[in-house]
Order: structure tokens, then sequence, then C-alpha cells
């Protein structure tokens, strides 16, 4: 058998010598963690191959015809996505209603104000919802695998505890805010305000939430995430109800509108 | 520094490399089989791993600085996956017990899987070093015992013992039962899920090895190259039929496979109904080396790497 051909045998090309690595382990462990996902979250999505999947299992080709698809359900307005960073991670957390999908639909419109991917989390991890899932940028419910995400510079949505009534927010998960934190990610507000019969839908990203206190323990997630939650429903009544442009606006339903 | 597992082709890779490091001072190797190439300078011992008496005889006689224990047989790869565990048993328990009666041993690196982590319900897309162990695969156990031994032979002499959890490693020469059922004409993939992997192309997970040697790693590190594909993916990437399963299918298809010359043990199987994803981010941060070649790229190579090339002798002899 002839050998085919090979790269050059020459040791370690792309080797980097570390001659102090073990006094600057700890120190650049953490800023590598921070910034070992700069030249993924740096693609934009025009640049992204169809084909192929992502480090986290997202096509980008099928999430760009979700897209288009979206696009016939949902005309959604996107504000504050300037306030987004352009390379690192970040954690955005969103309200949401049973059934609006509000996570998705916000990550979809996010990503396309921002040019790159946003996953979402909530994924089931049965098949086939959560393959499915995983492909359109759903990610687990869990900590760690959120804060693997935001570590890995990605924008990520969470969605809060449901909440039927109007322009309330359900409670944010700690634990998904904690990931931020132990990431070393801004946190920023999302209120989303969609329509049951109507296409018009709008996602304003606030500032980061930042707490008033300084922890140094889980308090300060259990703050953050508190305080995150207060930023939402302080924007929710900032955006109003959504008209619909019909009599159904006069009834007094809270279905309609605002959360 | 002592070698085992010098005969495969990811330890003759390993050898090789190790050869051209100036910091490498004598270098020996052991294994079942000769090398798949020549080696300049590496004195090499045929010894099959059963032979406890001698592996201890030889290990303790070179008394090495540095052991890198690359001596495992993944599941239907060059063995049975019976006779694979049994065969990587016995290697990591002489060749890691003779390490440890080694006066002059200061550092234990030795090739793991992210197998590793297992793939149960709820296992995290990409887990990182830090990600609890839990294999559910054979060949995921095989390797968590690895870890163990080696860390408690760390533990009780007082070296630091390292662990490169490498992805599936696929090369034009590697015996490798995922590359060989992605090579097949026709490539099985679940309809349902067809989940993401990653993989390393040889030389890289070789150059992973060689940096985890020379920086004295002292902690696990998942040596996976950026990016990932799924089965369906791969099999149009490599212009195969791409056959769609579901369930009870996957029974025949496994039988079929191993009938044809590329049998699917339970963590390639596992790979392509639940994925195999990790993060790499200590590999540059703690290694100091980029992966060459990206999941894509290497998938690309193994349907360009030929199969079998003929060449007639020079001299007709009979």
């Amino acid at each position: 058998m002839a050998p085919p051909s090979r790269r050059s045998s020459t040791p370690a090309s792309k080797v980097v010598n570390f001659p102090v690595r073990r006094s600057a382990e700890i120190a650049s462990d953490a800023v590598g963690r921070a910034t070992s996902g700069l030249t993924a979250s740096v693609t934009r999505l025009t640049d992204e191959r169809h084909g192929i999947v992502d480090d986290w299992g997202r096509d980008p080709a099928l999430v760009r015809r979700l897209m288009t698809l979206s696009q016939l359900r949902w005309n959604v307005a996107v504000g504050g996505d300037q306030r987004l960073p352009k390379r690192k991670g970040a954690l955005i957390v969103v309200n949401a209603r049973p059934y609006a999908l509000a996570p998705i639909f916000a990550a979809f419109a996010v990503s396309e104000a921002v040019d790159r991917p946003v996953r979402f989390v909530g994924r089931p991890d049965t098949a086939p919802i959560g393959p499915l899932m995983r492909r359109i940028g759903g990610l687990l419910e869990h900590p760690d695998e959120v804060a693997g995400a935001l570590a890995a510079g990605e924008l990520v949505v969470i969605g809060a505890h449901h909440d039927t009534r109007l322009r309330q927010v359900g409670l944010v998960d700690h634990a998904l805010v904690g990931a931020a934190l132990l990431a070393g990610v801004s946190v920023y507000p999302g209120a989303t305000s969609s329509n049951p019969i109507g296409r018009n839908a709008r996602v304003e990203i606030g500032a980061a939430s930042r707490s008033t206190r300084k922890r140094r323990g889980p308090l300060a997630e259990l703050e953050l995430a508190d305080r995150v939650r207060e930023d939402i429903h302080r924007m929710l009544d900032e955006m109003g109800n959504l008209r619909t442009g019909t009599p159904i606006d006069w009834l007094p339903i809270s279905g309609l509108g605002g959360a | 520094m002592f070698l085992s597992g010098v005969g495969g082709e990811l330890g003759t890779l390993v050898a090789s490399l190790l050869e051209d490091e100036p910091w490498v001072g004598a270098l020996a190797g052991i294994d079942a089989d000769p090398p798949r190439r020549r080696l300049q300078r590496t004195t090499f011992h045929r010894i099959h791993p059963d032979e406890h008496d001698r592996i201890v005889e030889t290990v303790t006689a070179f008394d090495p600085h540095v052991l890198v224990h690359v001596g495992v047989w993944e599941p239907d790869a060059r063995a049975n996956p019976a006779a694979a565990a049994i065969l990587t048993d016995q290697a990591a328990t002489s060749i890691l017990g003779a390490a440890a009666e080694c006066p002059a041993l200061e550092h234990v690196v030795v090739r793991s899987g992210i197998e590793i982590y297992g793939r149960e319900r709820g296992a995290l897309t990409r887990p990182d070093e830090s990600t609890p162990v839990f294999p559910t695969s054979s060949w995921g156990r095989t390797v968590a015992a690895i870890e163990h031994t080696a860390a408690r032979v760390g533990e009780r002499v007082g070296v630091t013992v390292g662990a490169v959890r490498l992805a599936p490693v696929l090369g034009p020469h590697v015996p490798s039962p995922l590359g060989r059922l992605l090579r097949m004409p026709a490539v099985p993939f679940s309809v349902l899920a067809d989940p993401p992997f990653a993989v390393i192309e040889d030389r890289d997970a070789a150059l992973a090895i060689v940096a985890a040697a020379r920086v004295g790693l002292d902690r696990p590190v998942n040596a996976v190259a950026p990016g990932a594909i799924t089965a369906w993916q791969a099999a149009r990437h490599g212009k195969r039929l791409s056959v769609p399963l579901v369930g009870p299918d996957w029974r025949v298809a496994r039988a079929l496979s191993h009938l044809f010359g590329a049998p699917i043990p339970d963590h390639v199987s596992e790979a392509l109904h639940r994925g195999r994803l990790a993060d790499n981010g200590a590999m540059r941060d703690v290694l100091g080396i980029v992966p060459e070649a990206t999941t894509i790229e290497v998938i690309d190579r193994l349907y360009n790497w030929p199969s079998i090339i003929r060449r007639p002798a020079r001299v007709q002899v009979a």
C-alpha cells in the first residue's frame, strides 16, 4: 500500500510553547474559557456553510428556512440589539406565555438582527423533537450546558417561567443566570410581545441587568435573576399593549398584547 | 520517555513526533505488534500485554521519567469487543503498574476518549473536562478504567497524571470502526435523530499527546477537531448512499454491516443515535495546540484516502 500524501512531519508546527505555563495556568484558563469561542461567535449568518452543522449541532440551512417560514407567522420588530456584545457571549432572558414559543421566535429575530447564530434553551432530549430543536439552535435546560455555550462566546436566549397575566413576568431560573455569572458574561432582559391572531411581534433588548449588591456566594445569581425579572417587567410596562386594530382591542381580555 | 502501544498507527505517529522533540532523551516503546513505520531512535520491545513479568522487567529496566500510555484497543478496530477489553485491561494494568515501580517516574500521560462522558438522556451536548464522567458504552467504561488506574498510580507514587480524551480518531491507516462504517457504499443513519458528532485526525491526536507530555499535563483534556457533522451529512460528503433507519432496522443493519466487514460497536452506535461532541477549548488553553483539520476536513479526507493501491513488482521473480 502506498503511503498517501500527508502533511509535513515537522513536529508540532502549530504548537505554542508556554515556558511559564504552570504559573499562569489558572489565569489563562479563565481567560481562555471566556474567549475560546471567539472564532465561532464571529461567524455571520451569511457566512455559515450549508450542508453541515456547527459545533453545537445547529443546522444553518434549516434555521434559514425556518426563519423564512417564521416570517409568514410573525413580523418581528427588534430593538436594543445594538446593546448586545459583538463577539462575546451573552444571556438574554425573555418573558414567555404558554404556546407563544417566545424564546424561539426571539432567538430567530435577534439572530437576524445581529447577524450571529443565537441559541435558545429548552429543548427536550427525546427524539424526534429534541434533535430537531437542536438543529435549530436548541440547548438543554441545564446550567452546565448554558455555561458551556456562553463561555464559547454564544448568544443564548432563555425564557422566564410562563405567566398568563398581562405584562407579568414569571420566575427566572436563577441556576441558568448563575451559568452566565460563571461564564463571566452579561445578562440582558428581553421583553417580547406577540399577538395570537396577528402577525406583529416585538422583541426589545434592554441594557444589561446588574445586581445592586456585590455578592460572593450564590445570592448573586438569585438577586440578578430577580433584577432581570424586574427589568423585563418594567420594559413590558413601557411597551404597552399591542393593538390588533379590531374591536377585540376593546375587550378586557389579557390574552392579547403585552406579555 | 517510555511509550506503550507504539505498534499501533497512533502510537507510531506519537513516537515519530517524539523523536523530533528536542526535550526527549532516550525513547523506548512497547507493543504486541511492531511499529507501522521506521522509527529512527526508538528502542522497540515486542511484548504481548499478558506477559506481565517481561513488561515489568522492561519498563523498570528503562526507568522512564515520562510514561505515555497509548496501548489501548478500541472495540472492533483491531479486535472484537471482548478481546479488545481484555487486551486493554491487561496492557493498562501491566504498564501502569510497572511504571509505578520506576523511581525516576515524574509524569504519566494516558490516551482516553470522549466516550467517557457517556450519552445518557439529558447528557450535555458538549461536555467539557469538568463534566462528571458517566460512560454509557463499553469503550467509555474501558477508557474510564484506564484513567482511574492511572490516577491511582499517580496518587500512590506522587506523580502527575494527564489524560488526553480523544474524539474518534480517523486517519488513512487508523483502524477505526466509525471510519470503516462511513466508507461503506451505504451508510446508515438515524432518521429520527441524526445527531452531530466530532472526530479528530490521527496527526492532531498525536500532537495533542506529545503536547501533553511536554507541558506535564496534570488533568484531563478533550482533543476534538472543531466543527461537527452528522452521519447523513458525512454520507453526502462521501457520495455514499445514506440509508434512513428507525428502531428495529438497526439490528438488521448492524448484522449486515458486520457481515460486510464494518461492525458497529456500541460506542459507534451510540454516536449515531445520540451524537458525540465535546468542548475543545482546553486543547488550546492547556496544551497550546489548535487542531490542523476540522471535523469536516477530516471526513472529506476520509473519503479521499485511497483504500488499496496495488503496485506491481519492479522485477517479476515468479
